[in-house]
């Protein structure tokens, strides 16, 4: 027996950013759930500044951030799979996605990486994903942006 | 929403997070900036009795199909072939008996004419759909002739083209149903009586299919065609063997015979081109490829082209080779004691009278029903062109819960049923009205190609104007001919309806135009806010808490606003007056007092007494009548409230310078 391309799962959380990887990572996601029939479920995390309460309405008006959750959940349904939006509040977008994994029981974690660099040129992974792969109890996929531009 | 959710733990002391609900997902999803695109759930009816209706709507149409879907209700070739197609080939069964019935007269060396009857028309076939192919890949937009005359040569002429299209797909279901039908009662004569009822179901059968959406229809519908294409290719085959290669076959009998002897050369003349006017039947269903290129897998105009081709290539061998076995089985009518039609006498003599017999009549039978099917495919797309183009009412152009255009196919599946019921089901009492629109169609639509190729001159045009020519020439031929020699059987008829619906079309279009520039805005420059001056003018019956909520609502538009109270009760009318003035004291308070006891009509002669009192050198004020009304809670009480308010509202519903504003109080509120 052939070895599969990639381990099965029974549920994954895919962390959507709001930039052009999401519809990527989504795709991606949805074509191997499909086959497995596993759950999707879609986080979006709105950081809220500490001067503002936790619960105070910032993401709940915004069509922008609705609108992150809304095109991954019609991604994923080009594919034939259904996708669970959920909006999330919080102070650290990294922990509020792994625990809402945590919760949720995923044995699967999907985030994409944009490809950006810091000022001076170096590679930025950000805070989010090492956090993630850090503390993250499931398996965790990290799909990185293509470079548009060879770098000199 | 947000203030009553807890945050909930993380694993680590610190990390927080609050869930919020999306209440717009269910029903809307953001698509753009300022853009929602409705859900199904946003498009579900929200009363009891509409969820009722939509479930049993659900339970024989099917579930509704969103617009995006629309690229999977295309056809593939197979499926296009069989939806598209039954008509033309189906028209195989019939029209070698309709060349026979009028060889007949002419006896039996008339009847020898048939094949080179049977093969004239496969020219003819073939200069047609060499031409239709043509007109397949110049508009792919679909609509046929009509698009391709309105195009070409001009609004009178396409309409004429879209009439006799229109009357012609009538004709199709109505000629198809009859004709199967008579293939059940030829294999089984004692439902000869059932004969229309038959008809009207297989109608309402073929609605219901075709109202499930494209794709489903082709599901049903294309396993008969093939059944009945692969049975007759057959029998052909296996006929022509007998015939050819073990010498069998049959001459006319001596009946027929004995008729020779007086035959006039002139007379058998005409009777060539009568049979070769009836035989033209053949040819019907042709163009309807062309008028539903849309709704061909992409891409559309090549995948048309070539299903059409596939179509004339199996209509021409079916057309000749059944006519080249009747002929030489020596087949005619037999229509006593119970009417066998000449493809089922074939059929008998080729499989004899098994079970191959019997199946073959019912697929024969099943492609006839479809044939109908073609038009109910191809009639609601035209009317929903001319609907988008304002010569059909517009809610012809909307599609319905399966992307089907529900509206046109329920009107032909109606039309049709009531012309089998008026010519009893009897096929030949229908076919003088058809047939005769399909060529006028045929010319029209080569005409306007000639003009196509004239203009654009794209590379090859020389070659393909030449083709269009030889094919309008051809057609124009034989549009007088099939006119003129069925003209008094019933192609009056049409003669007739085509100018009467090109007139009706005319007035529609002239209406919408009319509509449009009354309403049509300037498309440069700041639109002004109001500057007519308003004022509001609320009927009461009483202070309570419906008439408060409609003066508040008065009150927040103008100050220009007065409460009429209606009566013949003038005690009553003081002691309203006095709490009037009481409670809301800066609303006038006008009581008319009805002796006659009208309530309306009152109302109405105070507005314009109102009118007429306004300075005739200002412009005339906007007045909205506010109407407070109660809004019953059980659809059985309804009947209890707001009774008066419904008639007020339909005797101002049109009036001048006047706006209704219901102000509806509901329990709570």
């Amino acid at each position: 027996m052939s070895e599969p391309q990639a381990p099965a799962f029974r549920r994954a959380v895919v962390a959507l950013n709001g930039g052009p990887s999401d519809e990527r990572i989504v795709r991606l996601v949805a074509e191997h759930a499909r086959h497995t029939k596993a759950e999707l479920i879609g986080v979006h995390v709105v950081e809220i500044d500490w001067t503002l309460p936790l619960d105070s309405d910032i993401a709940g008006r915004s069509e922008e951030v609705q609108r992150v959750l809304d095109a991954a959940e019609a991604v994923a349904e080009e594919s034939k799979v259904r996708l669970e939006p959920v909006l999330l509040q919080a102070r650290d977008v990294g922990a509020a996605i792994v625990d809402e994994a945590v919760e949720r029981a995923a044995d699967l974690l999907v985030v994409g990486l944009p490809y950006r660099k810091r000022f001076g040129g170096e590679f930025a992974i950000g805070r989010t994903i090492p956090y993630i792969l850090q503390n993250a109890p499931a398996a965790v996929w990290v799909v990185r942006d293509p470079i548009s531009e060879e770098p000199r | 929403m947000i203030g009553g959710r807890r945050p909930l733990q993380g694993r680590k002391p610190g990390d927080r997070r609050v869930r919020l609900e999306r209440p717009h997902a269910p029903y809307f999803r953001y698509t753009g900036r300022g853009q929602l695109t409705a859900r199904e759930a946003a498009s579900a009816p929200t009363t009891p009795a509409g969820r009722m209706w939509a479930s049993i709507r659900g339970f024989f149409v099917g579930r509704p199909l969103a617009s995006e879907d629309e690229l999977g209700e295309r056809l593939a070739k197979k499926k296009a072939l069989a939806i598209f197609s039954s008509d033309a080939i189906s028209s195989s069964a019939y029209a070698t008996e309709e060349i026979l019935r009028v060889l007949i007269l002419g006896g039996a060396a008339a009847m020898a004419f048939g094949l080179e009857i049977s093969i004239a028309i496969a020219v003819l076939l073939i200069a047609v759909a060499v031409s239709y192919r043509q007109i397949c890949i110049a508009y792919p937009g679909g609509g046929g002739s009509y698009s391709v005359s309105r195009r070409n040569i001009g609004r009178t002429v396409s309409l004429v083209a879209a009439s006799a299209l229109l009357i012609d797909y009538v004709m199709t279901v109505a000629v198809s149903t009859s004709s199967a039908v008579e293939q059940i009662t030829s294999a089984f004569p004692i439902l000869f009586d059932e004969r229309v009822l038959i008809g009207v179901v297989a109608i309402g059968l073929i609605t219901l299919g075709n109202l499930r959406g494209l794709r489903e229809a082709g599901n049903i519908f294309a396993v008969p065609t093939y059944l009945f294409i692969g049975s007759a290719m057959l029998m052909i085959a296996v006929g022509t063997f007998r015939i050819v290669v073990l010498g069998e076959g049959a001459s006319y009998g001596p009946e027929l015979r004995d008729q020779v002897t007086g035959t006039i050369q002139p007379l058998t003349a005409i009777l060539i081109l009568r049979a070769f006017a009836a035989g033209a039947v053949a040819l019907t269903g042709t163009e309807a490829i062309a008028t539903g290129v849309p709704a061909f897998k992409p891409p559309e105009a090549k995948n048309a082209a070539t299903t059409l081709a596939v179509m004339a290539l199996l209509l021409g061998i079916l057309f000749i080779g059944l006519t080249f076995l009747a002929v030489n089985f020596g087949i005619s009518l037999i229509e006593v004691p119970v009417k066998q039609t000449v493809i089922s006498q074939v059929a008998h003599e080729v499989y004899g009278d098994g079970v191959p017999f019997y199946l073959f009549q019912a697929f024969t039978a099943l492609l006839l029903f479809l044939a109908a099917n073609t038009s109910f495919n191809a009639f609601p797309r035209l009317l929903a062109i001319l609907a988008a183009d304002d010569y059909m009412p517009r809610q012809f152009a909307l599609r319905g819960d399966r992307l089907a255009y529900s509206y046109g196919i329920l009107v032909l599946s109606s039309l049709a049923a009531g012309l089998i019921v008026i010519f009893h089901g009897e096929t030949h009492l229908l076919i003088p009205l058809y047939a005769v629109g399909v060529f006028i169609d045929f010319t029209i639509s080569q005409t306007g190609m000639i003009r196509h190729w004239l203009r654009e001159r794209s590379p090859g045009w020389r070659r393909r104007l030449s083709i269009n020519a030889f094919g309008a020439a051809l057609t124009a031929t034989v549009a007088v001919i099939v006119t003129s020699v069925k003209f008094f059987d019933g192609a009056w008829l049409v003669l007739v309806l085509i100018p009467v619906l090109v007139g009706l079309m005319s007035f529609i279009h002239r209406q919408y135009d009319l509509q449009a520039a009354e309403l049509r805005v300037r498309e440069e420059g700041l639109l002004p806010g109001p500057h007519r001056e308003q004022r509001v003018i609320i009927p009461v019956n009483g202070i309570n808490r419906a008439v408060v909520q409609a003066v508040n609502f008065g009150r927040a538009m103008t100050r220009d606003l007065r409460a009429v109270y209606v009566t013949d009760d003038l005690d009553e009318a003081d002691a309203l007056r006095a709490r009037w003035e009481r409670q809301l004291p800066d609303v006038p308070l006008v009581v008319v007092e009805s002796p006659y006891r009208a309530m309306i009509s009152p109302v109405v002669a105070y507005l314009d007494i109102l009118d007429q009192a306004w300075p005739p050198d200002k412009e005339a004020p906007l007045t909205i009548v506010v109407l407070p009304e109660y809004v019953a809670r059980h659809w059985w009480d309804r009947l209890l409230y707001n009774q008066t308010s419904k008639r007020l509202k339909s005797a101002l519903v049109g009036r001048e310078h006047t706006v209704i504003a219901d102000v509806p109080y509901r329990r709570g509120h």
